[in-house]
């Protein structure tokens, strides 16, 4: 089959243009509009099918919700981050356990003794032109590719933060099972959102909540939310139906009450209260200005070309994408910038010492720093001439 | 596919999240850290403003601290004259005592005007800003605007340092971009602060004793006076001295260490020890991180981190500080909570382009 270890793969403003063009592209956003399409009118408690495969992954994420207890916040240091450092026990036990709770959890994704899953023979994708098969790997686990995904859709280990991209992660990983046929878009939509979307929105909530994950990225009051983009989707398209629910309904506190756990979107602007002082006014003048426009219907049309604008066509987030064989990177762009840093660990030697980058799962270009900053030996001029490329640096956090 | 609709961003959209492609006649983007063009201030003294600009700038301080923004017209006539002033500011710009040292802003605009309620008054005293007065904040644009005019009208009373978030490629990302284009309808204002932003000097010494920058301290860089050899007037690199200033952070581990932030490193006490005694120094003055108290001490008080932006983003619950030091060189710390808000934004609700 030939999996291979996702690399990043869009680190140039050239990459970005390709990366809009690429089949890639254009099967999340054909995902996520099929997905707002399915719970259009549907409330959260709505009546749906759960199959087999929706229920599996379900149990998948309630293994995540149960690890959550097992690391409670000891440490309440008043160091000057924010996030707790008991995230990084519950991250690292997820990445550890990740692949065998799918597998075992998810019986369609077992390798067999051939070295093939249950669905390998009808799976299409690997016939398709745009897999870019190397025949070099014989790598036959689709986990391989799908534990990535799965990984960091809970945030980010190092920075202890959250935000869009990790969100974008959890729906690869959920694309991914419909590529390999384990769910069934068709039959499946509806019970991806109302199901397992909002049991994933559940978990991280409590995990936003119980270590301060701080936003990535955020633009402040001047952005959409601090972590998420895509309850806002969803759960427009659930209102957009709505005969008497109004975009400006989200400033009625007792609307918001009563709605909460019937739509995303109150959801969303009740968690935003409580956790916000001021009014809704102060701090997120863009669900402000959103709650002008008339109708949910338009709301949720806007909030797809908004998450194509602020989410899919922005570097800062677009270069932390992850590209395999079942999302695979679109014609032409850069190649991962160098062998020691395309894909889990980013480590340079000096004199026989291993320096590993922490934020190295990131696979990032990264900070291969070149000068002294370890033992003050110069490092070779490659790695000095690739760090020139300013333009494949990425954003820094700030 | 145009998903910015009729959002004046083109003019724009070739820099975007690249400065290399910035139209810039003096930006330097070969990153050999310019160590050979060094930054020459021009000599001083500021020539004294004509009455006429005094009284213009009198109006626009009136109008901002009110919270009104000025005019995008008013706003090319202020970076104008703000750069005719900033160009005789060194790398590191000497600054006497007394003299109230404060931290990141981030656009909160009544915030920074309890600051001067708790601080005293500009120009009755002295002000040093370490930067990030952009971005996240709802009033980044008036917050900027005011300490640029401040400046200006007062540049022997005030010293505005740069920070990480005075720059092109991060105010895209962190929300200054998206104010000003939501304010002004156009990227004009963003793009003429973010061209002031590389005149803004990127150190300040307090009185030969305390070293006061955004960020921290760099590997390139063991005295001060390499300092002074960088060309500032660029967008802030992606790496070398410059970078490292505006984004270090102290920390436990000694030594220097890789930044989780992706720019700048990590600074040990060891660190910190070595360039204060190289320098003679007795602090390193600092903002860029959060910390709940508004202001934290790291490496047995060699270095200390004062954060001016209280309750940062409605949702930290953090205090600001300030701290003064006064001819004697003792320091007093202050702290303050939010400010109360007047009612409601005075920004009039405006459907982004997406949901037309």
């Amino acid at each position: 089959m030939g999996y291979i270890t996702p690399v990043r793969r869009i680190l140039t403003a050239p990459d970005l243009e390709k990366w809009k063009e690429s089949p890639t592209y254009d099967s999340v956003v054909s995902f996520i509009e099929t997905l707002a399409e399915a719970v259009k009118g549907k409330t959260n408690d709505a009546e749906c099918e759960v199959s087999l495969p929706v229920s599996q992954v379900l149990l998948v994420l309630d293994d995540v919700e149960k690890s959550i207890d097992k690391f409670p916040v000891i440490q309440d240091k008043n160091t000057s981050r924010f996030g707790k450092v008991e995230f990084r026990d519950f991250y690292d036990e997820i990445t550890q356990i990740s692949k065998g709770l799918l597998s075992s959890r998810i019986p369609k994704l077992q390798l067999h003794n051939d070295g093939k899953t249950d669905n390998d023979e009808n799976n299409e994708h690997c016939n398709n032109e745009h897999c870019n098969h190397d025949n070099d790997d014989d790598d036959d686990d689709p986990l391989t590719e799908i534990c990535v995904y799965f990984n960091e859709s809970w945030g980010n280990r190092t920075r202890i933060d959250y935000g869009s991209g990790h969100e974008l992660n959890f729906m690869c990983f959920l694309l991914c099972l419909v590529k390999l046929h384990v769910l069934d878009l068709e039959k499946d939509a509806t019970a991806i959102i109302l199901k397992i979307f909002i049991k994933y929105m559940k978990i991280m909530r409590n995990l936003q909540q119980k270590y301060w994950l701080e936003p990535a990225g955020s633009h402040g009051v001047w952005g959409l939310d601090d972590y998420h983009f895509l309850p806002f989707l969803f759960g427009a398209s659930q209102l957009s139906t709505h005969p008497h629910l109004k975009p400006k309904s989200i400033h009625n506190k007792e609307y918001v009450d009563m709605f909460k756990d019937k739509y995303l979107y109150f959801h969303c602007i009740w968690f935003i209260n409580s956790v916000k002082t001021a009014s809704l006014r102060w701090h997120s003048p863009m669900l402000d200005d959103i709650s002008g426009v008339r109708t949910w219907s338009k709301v949720a049309e806007g909030m797809i070309k908004m998450y194509k604008a602020e989410v899919l066509n922005k570097l800062p987030i677009i270069q932390h994408f992850f590209f395999g064989k079942i999302l695979p990177a679109p014609e032409g762009v850069s190649r991962p910038p160098s062998s020691t840093t395309t894909t889990a660990t980013t480590a340079h030697t000096h004199n026989g010492e291993t320096v590993v980058d922490p934020d190295s799962n990131e696979g990032l270009p990264g900070h291969v720093h070149t000068w002294g900053d370890c033992c003050g030996i110069k490092l070779p001029s490659a790695i000095a001439a690739h760090q020139l490329e300013a333009a494949s640096k990425p954003i820094p956090f700030d | 596919m145009d998903m910015d609709g009729d959002i004046p961003m083109e003019e724009v959209s070739e820099s975007r999240l690249d400065p290399s492609l910035e139209d810039d006649e003096h930006a330097d983007h070969n990153p050999n850290y310019s160590f050979s063009q060094p930054f020459e201030p021009k000599e001083g003294p500021i020539p004294a403003l004509p009455k006429s600009s005094v009284n213009q700038l009198d109006q626009w301080i009136e109008q901002l601290s009110n919270c009104q923004p000025l005019s995008e017209e008013n706003v090319g006539n202020l970076c104008k004259m703000a750069q005719d002033v900033l160009q005789f500011e060194a790398n590191v710009q000497p600054v006497n005592v007394p003299v109230t040292i404060c931290g990141d802003v981030h656009g909160q605009f009544h915030d920074l005007m309890e600051l001067f309620k708790i601080g005293g008054p500009c120009p009755d005293t002295n002000y040093l800003f370490m930067g990030d007065y952009v971005d996240r904040g709802y009033y980044s644009v008036e917050t900027v605007s005011y300490l640029v005019a401040m400046k200006i009208r007062y540049p022997n009373r005030i010293t505005i340092l740069r920070g990480n978030h005075e720059s092109r490629q991060i105010t895209q990302v962190y929300g200054f971009y998206d104010e000003c284009l939501r304010k002004y309808g156009s990227a004009t204002v963003w793009k003429l602060f973010t061209d002031l932003f590389d005149y803004f000097p990127i150190t300040a010494l307090v009185d030969n004793r305390i070293f006061c920058l955004h960020g921290g301290l760099s590997p390139m860089i063991e005295s001060i006076d390499q300092v002074k050899d960088l060309n500032r007037i660029q967008e802030v690199p992606h790496e070398g001295p410059m970078c490292d200033l505006l984004w270090s952070d102290p920390d436990d581990r000694g030594g220097w260490g890789i930044s989780p932030r992706g720019a700048g490193f990590t600074f040990g006490q060891d660190i910190s020890e070595q360039f204060n005694r190289t320098n003679d120094l007795s602090l390193v003055a600092r903002a860029h991180q959060l910390v709940m108290e508004g202001y934290s001490w790291s490496h047995q008080e060699l270095v200390v981190t004062i954060f001016s932006a209280p309750n940062y983003c409605y949702r930290c619950g953090n205090q600001a500080a300030i701290m003064e030091v006064d001819e004697q060189h003792n320091r007093q710390f202050l702290q303050y909570d939010p400010s109360v808000r007047p009612g409601e934004p005075t920004v009039t609700r405006k459907t982004p382009d997406y949901f037309l």
